[in-house]
């Protein structure tokens, strides 16, 4: 089931209904019963599969609860990786690995012929086994405690807000908030919808507006000028942050109705002044995840210049290739393991030209956050194009730079349109950065979502009321209610 | 005050204000909506007196330039075509047109849009709230629209002719037309088959043409170019001849299907580029189509 469906219309209500009449174990069933309908509502089959893994980590935790021996301990930690990475790998790899082994094999002159197998990615898989994952990597290092309620483990792992697009949630916050009963309150109440309403505005009147427009240049890039491309490229990196974030959005304000707290997942990526930043800003659930359980236990940054280059593109490169069985995704997350790389060198050699040039912060800022965004851009070509090929035709087709003129692009209207609400909210974005709101208080609190919230829990009864009516009446008139899935549904 | 009754006040007031805005929000555009030089705008303001009216779809809009009409002709032109408009729409618009305005002295139909199902539909949902007969054929193809449309006033807004009313605020849409010459990649393509007209588009075409013969205005049935003729086109002109001629026995088709030979006089194979629709518009003018008076069979 789909946030943007009119089944989950209905939904919500019957589950909030139910949700504030229950309590304790009941509220418990209730919680599970409703996201496996919410899943099955895609396709009822991979049900089986979800719970499979749920009951897998949940008795592999409780085995590595009550294990003293490292060396069982260290098989048991194995098993649970190698299932879950197993199930990812098979469910969303295989193929992939098949085809690109035949291409190996073939362009080293040996005889490859291979079958792939029509294999159906459930959805929300590499989010649910990476959550998981951490459950009992986190036991296994003794830093939480294993579950041993099978109906409140199952019910962490299944519940629906964050099920099939994150923020990947951890054990460590989502199974203490599952020990105790939420009470309903307003506060959260309104807090939650007005993150929820953002949400819809992102996915439902930007990203969505802006999807047919991306779709026919990445389709037809050879039938589009070099202005043309860069509009689609600029247009897809808002539509993917509004798509991503969106879902984010209305996930967690979902979560704080029901009395939730998923922490954050996005805090305005694109104002990043470096790569460190932009990932400490984006998918913040799965860049965070990625650091404590790859990137710290291969090393980090405390073993030299060569280890750490190392350390970083592994992770990046694996980044990549979480995103999705392609080579491009596996470019992206290397050019992003580049990026990194590049600023921990070139970081220091920077800021001494700043200093002897007497730049303001403020100039050297803006010109960061142009460089990061241009490079993410570059980087966003490949991750949204299918194969090498389309992304070299984008690529050339603006390099080539046949026309840079306006009047042959079609839909001006429609991009117009897209571009004014962009803008309208990087300003809201830029607005929480200004230093008299940081002053107020605000940056206790950064990130969008959570600046969101503040907003609702601060500001006066009637500015609450007119934000999300202001949503809706957005959502009305710019809406795209053509139900587009969501990019990240794919992952 | 508890917290259910705080959320029950909030949730009253919030679904007030959502319908207050909607409604004076909606207003407010359906005002702005209003003055746009954009050709359904002015259609639905009113006063126009144009002598020549073309309907049509795609083809419509790139075949019969307006201001080149003008040019040769004299004649007050107003091109009603749109991408996608089927006959049925086209009568709905023709109807509406000669509520809101002055008669035209002859309307020109580009028949091949009797091969359309009517697309454009969803997007004239912004001008349903002027016509009954548009409100009716949005709701039904899209009845959950038409609902929607009815309880938020905003939504019917949601459209791209909303964006294209903005557009043309302040400068007619008349000039509207391709100006690119076809790429060579299309050049080379063979004739094909086209679909063959929809008989519910068959009988609008039927009442168009008796609507307008009853109040004694000319009607052109035309052909426009193709690149290349296709290979039924004569069958297409022979469906819509037998079907008017139940209405109008003197009813001739007019086929320009292949009167316009150089592929740099089109911007793709259906449709016209400017210089190309100039060169047809100097044939029909020749061959006396705008002439208040029968024009002779080709």
């Amino acid at each position: 089931m789909r946030f943007n469906s009119l089944a989950f219309l209905v939904f919500l209500p019957l589950f909030a209904a139910g949700y504030w009449v229950t309590a304790g174990r009941l509220r418990l069933w209730l919680m599970l019963v409703a996201s496996v309908v919410f899943y099955a509502w895609w396709d009822w089959r991979f049900v089986f599969l979800l719970l499979f893994s749920s009951l897998v980590d949940y008795s592999l935790g409780i085995l590595l609860g009550n294990e003293r021996d490292d060396a069982v301990r260290r098989r048991l930690i194995v098993l649970s990786v190698a299932v879950n990475l197993g199930l990812l790998g098979f469910f969303k790899y295989f193929n992939f690995f098949v085809a690109s082994a035949a291409e190996l094999s073939r362009s080293l002159g040996l005889p490859a012929s291979y079958n792939t197998l029509n294999i159906v990615l459930p959805v929300g898989i590499s989010f649910y086994v990476f959550k998981t994952m951490s459950y009992t990597i986190d036991v296994y290092r003794r830093t939480e405690k294993a579950e041993r309620d099978l109906l409140r483990f199952t019910t962490f792992v299944v519940f629906f807000p964050e099920l099939v697009a994150g923020p990947i949630v951890r054990a460590s916050r989502m199974l203490p908030q599952l020990r105790r009963d939420h009470r309903f309150s307003y506060e959260r109440m309104v807090s939650g919808l007005t993150l929820v309403a953002s949400g819809y505005v992102r996915k439902v009147a930007i990203a969505d507006s802006i999807a047919p427009l991306v779709d026919v240049r990445f389709a037809h890039p050879e039938a589009h000028n070099a202005m043309s491309l860069l509009i689609g490229v600029y247009l897809y990196a808002f539509q993917i942050y509004c798509d991503f974030s969106g879902y984010s959005s209305i996930a967690i304000g979902l979560a704080r109705v029901f009395g939730f707290d998923f922490g954050i997942n996005f805090d305005r990526p694109y104002f990043s002044r470096g790569f460190s930043e932009f990932w400490m800003r984006w998918h913040i659930s799965l860049s965070s995840w990625l650091r404590d359980y790859l990137y710290i236990p291969l090393g980090g940054n405390r073993g030299g210049r060569l280890a750490t280059v190392r350390n970083l593109s592994v992770t990046m490169l694996l980044g990549g290739l979480w995103h999705g069985a392609s080579w491009t995704f596996v470019v992206w997350g290397a050019l992003h393991g580049l990026y990194l790389v590049l600023q921990r060198f070139l970081a220091p050699y920077y800021q001494r030209v700043i200093h002897v040039l007497r730049v303001p912060a403020l100039a050297s800022d803006v010109f960061l956050i142009a460089v990061v965004f241009h490079l993410t851009c570059f980087g966003w070509i490949f991750f949204r194009a299918g194969t090498f090929a389309n992304a070299w035709q984008v690529l050339s087709g603006i390099i080539s730079i046949r026309s840079l003129g306006l009047g042959d692009i079609d839909n001006r209207g429609r991009i117009l349109k897209c571009v004014v609400m962009i803008a309208v909210l990087l300003a809201f974005e830029a607005a929480t950065l200004l230093p008299k709101r940081r002053q107020a208080g605000l940056a206790a609190v950064p990130g969008d979502q959570v600046a969101l919230s503040a907003f609702a829990s601060d500001a006066s009864p009637l500015l609450r009321l007119a934000f999300i009516a202001a949503c809706v009446w957005v959502l009305l008139i710019f809406g795209s209610f053509s139900g587009n899935n969501f990019i990240y549904f794919q992952f | 005050m508890t917290d259910t009754r705080s959320a029950l006040i909030w949730f009253v007031a919030l679904i007030g204000l959502v319908f207050a805005g909607d409604r004076m929000f909606a207003w407010a555009l359906d005002q702005v909506l209003l003055r746009s030089q954009f050709r359904y705008s002015r259609l639905y303001r009113g006063g126009n007196a144009a002598d020549v009216l073309i309907l049509g779809d795609s083809r419509g809009v790139h075949s019969f330039y307006a201001p080149a009409i003008e040019e040769l002709t004299g004649l007050r032109t107003l091109n009603l075509s749109y991408n996608s408009m089927s006959t049925r729409i086209a009568e709905a618009i023709l109807l509406d047109y000669l509520d809101h305005n002055r008669a035209p002295r002859m309307v020109i139909v580009e028949v091949t849009s009797t091969i359309t199902d009517g697309a454009v539909a969803s997007e004239l949902r912004t001008y349903a709230g002027f016509s009954s007969r548009l409100s009716s054929l949005y709701a039904e193809g899209h009845p959950y629209g038409a609902f929607a449309g009815r309880a938020f006033h905003l939504f019917p807004l949601n459209s791209g002719f909303s964006l294209e009313a903005l557009h043309y605020w302040h400068r007619s849409d008349q000039d509207w037309i391709n100006r690119s010459p076809m790429p060579q990649a299309l050049r080379h393509e063979p004739a094909g088959a086209w679909s063959l007209p929809r008989q519910d588009n068959l009988e609008a075409l039927n009442r168009i043409v008796r609507v307008l013969r009853e109040r004694g205005v000319e009607v052109r049935l035309v052909v426009a170019p193709y690149w290349p003729e296709p290979l039924n086109v004569a069958e297409l002109a022979r469906m819509v001849s037998v079907s008017v001629r139940h209405v109008e026995p003197d009813s001739r088709i007019l086929n320009y299907a292949g009167a316009v030979r150089d592929p740099d006089d089109f911007a793709d194979r259906v449709h016209l580029n400017e210089r190309g629709s100039r060169q047809l518009l100097a044939i029909m003018n020749r061959d006396g189509v705008f002439a208040i008076h029968p024009p002779t069979a080709r």
